[in-house]
């Protein structure tokens, strides 16, 4: 809807909230960003920074929750403003769970650090997280700009993420068969390739979210999936 | 929701040269409650007061098309608006009790109609009929008292217990509620969800929320069309037209 509300102070209000919204999108895209990088750089001061810039999503969070709240308490949205607010409510506990998993890697960057290194992991971690992130960016634009089609491409692409991360499994179980001594660092490992995988689903909820805000309906055929051969009994070549 | 109790078909008013109401197509649903709503001067309530013929009161109004009831045209010449307006009762905007005791201005309707036997028959459809408005209770200690002495929210249930005496089949509301407060106003949405058990229901309404709450189909007239017809759940979650949109939603349109 691009027109403006007669009672002006509510379209004040919704603006208000979007804007919080990109805000909080914006520090979770960096919060991907840094965890990733200070993984890489093995860098103790960078996650440590992103671990104290989750206590601002999380604040965020509060914020419009209870900006959304008062906009139903005081206007009663009803069909589009309905869906909007409905839809940002989702959109920011998604946003806050992948702020969590960026919290997570960084804490266990730390941990990485006294361990052994695993050849080719952080290539494969931040092949990862960059697509995840260019998921998340296209995502938010989709909301922001109420774009269908780019909200519907973000659902197709987490099928690469998948793909990814299941290659990223069988790579770690081989190391640990070929030796053991790298088995707490690859389960470290592990936990971050999974945790940026379910990046990409939240991601992919954020899309649905914004094709439910724009048509009122939440987007009905299954997608794709990369994962399924992973939970198949003998599907995993390396078992 | 069984088949439908009043159907529209090219319905056209014109007030002199003013067209009012422009082709109207509609069907309403026996034992079930259909709110109009749009912005005002839009024709719901000259729509409204097409379906018990009270337009025929104003002489420089004219209907076209077809109304029918129960599958019969009320505009046939053989229908009597009398008794028509008997079986399609209404109530209006502002509360308008006979200046008469509570008591008779139920009685009124049951009495010129013939339909009580005795006067013991007269008492029980009184207090039948205040019952179901739910005002029993705080006037049968002084049914002789006049009826304008109520408060605002018991005049106007007085006046649904008024148009329900007659055991109508379809009951027309314009606006009931929109001089009342909201503690009246639940009683008569609670009244009107009650009576749908029974009746039709057909509410004229300002309040996008009232429409929401107590109706299941909303009809959406803008500029004497009817914009949109359908379940009230998807009018106020995905309306299909814009123009139904920008107007629930508080946009200009």
């Amino acid at each position: 809807m691009s027109e403006h509300h007669i009672a002006s102070a509510f379209d004040r209000d919704l603006e208000g909230i979007q804007a919080n919204l990109m805000r909080m999108g914006g520090l979770v895209e960096s919060a991907i960003q840094s965890a990733t990088k200070a993984l890489i750089d093995r860098d103790p001061d960078l996650a440590a920074k992103v671990r104290v810039d989750d206590k601002k999503i999380d604040a965020l969070d509060e914020t419009i929750h209870a900006e959304c709240a008062r906009l139903i308490a005081l206007r009663q949205p009803i069909a589009s403003d309905l869906r909007t607010i409905l839809g940002v409510m989702r959109i920011v506990a998604n946003l806050e769970r992948i702020g969590d998993y960026a919290k997570n890697l960084a804490k266990r960057t730390v941990v990485l650090l006294d361990l052994p290194e695993v050849p080719g992991a952080s290539g494969s971690i931040s092949r990862m997280a960059r697509e995840v992130q260019a998921m998340l960016t296209d995502a938010l634009e989709a909301t922001l700009k109420q774009d269908a089609t780019l909200a519907e491409s973000v659902r197709h692409r987490d099928v690469e993420v998948d793909e990814m991360y299941v290659a990223f499994f069988r790579e770690l179980v081989s190391f640990m068969l070929e030796d053991p001594r790298k088995i707490t660092a690859c389960m470290h490992y592990h936990f971050i390739g999974k945790n940026i995988e379910r990046m990409g689903d939240h991601a992919v909820a954020i899309a649905n979210q914004t094709i439910y805000q724009i048509t009122g309906q939440m987007p009905a055929e299954k997608r794709e999936k990369g994962t399924e051969n992973l939970y198949r009994p003998g599907g995993d070549s390396s078992k | 929701m069984s088949a439908s109790k009043i159907s529209a078909r090219a319905c056209n008013v014109f007030y002199g040269d003013t067209h009012a109401i422009k082709g109207v197509n509609v069907d309403i649903g026996s034992k079930s409650v259909t709110a109009f709503i749009g912005p005002s001067g839009c024709g719901k309530s000259t729509f409204l007061r097409c379906l018990n013929r009270m337009n025929d009161t104003i002489d420089t109004c004219r209907v076209e098309g077809t109304i029918t009831l129960d599958g019969e045209n009320i505009y046939d010449p053989r229908v009597d608006p009398v008794t028509l307006r008997a079986r399609v009762g209404m109530v209006f905007q502002k509360p308008n009790p006979f200046p008469k005791s509570i008591f008779d201005n139920v009685a009124y309707g049951p009495k010129i109609h013939g339909m009580a036997k005795s006067k013991s028959d007269l008492r029980d459809i009184v207090e039948n009929a205040l019952r179901r408005a739910a005002i029993w209770d705080e006037v049968k200690d002084r049914l002789d008292a006049p009826g304008t002495g109520l408060s605002g929210g018991q005049q106007q249930r007085l006046c649904i217990a008024r148009a329900i005496a007659t055991q109508p089949e379809v009951l027309l509301m314009d606006e009931p509620c929109s001089a009342l407060d909201p503690i009246a106003t639940f009683q008569i949405e609670e009244l009107i969800d009650d009576l749908a058990k029974n009746i039709s229901v057909v509410i004229v309404t300002h309040s996008m929320q009232q429409a929401a709450r107590v109706s299941q189909k909303t009809a959406f007239f803008h500029l004497g069309e009817l914009v949109e017809f359908g379940d009230t759940d998807d009018i106020f979650t995905n309306p299909s037209d814009p123009r139904t949109e920008s107007y629930i939603t508080g946009r200009i349109g």
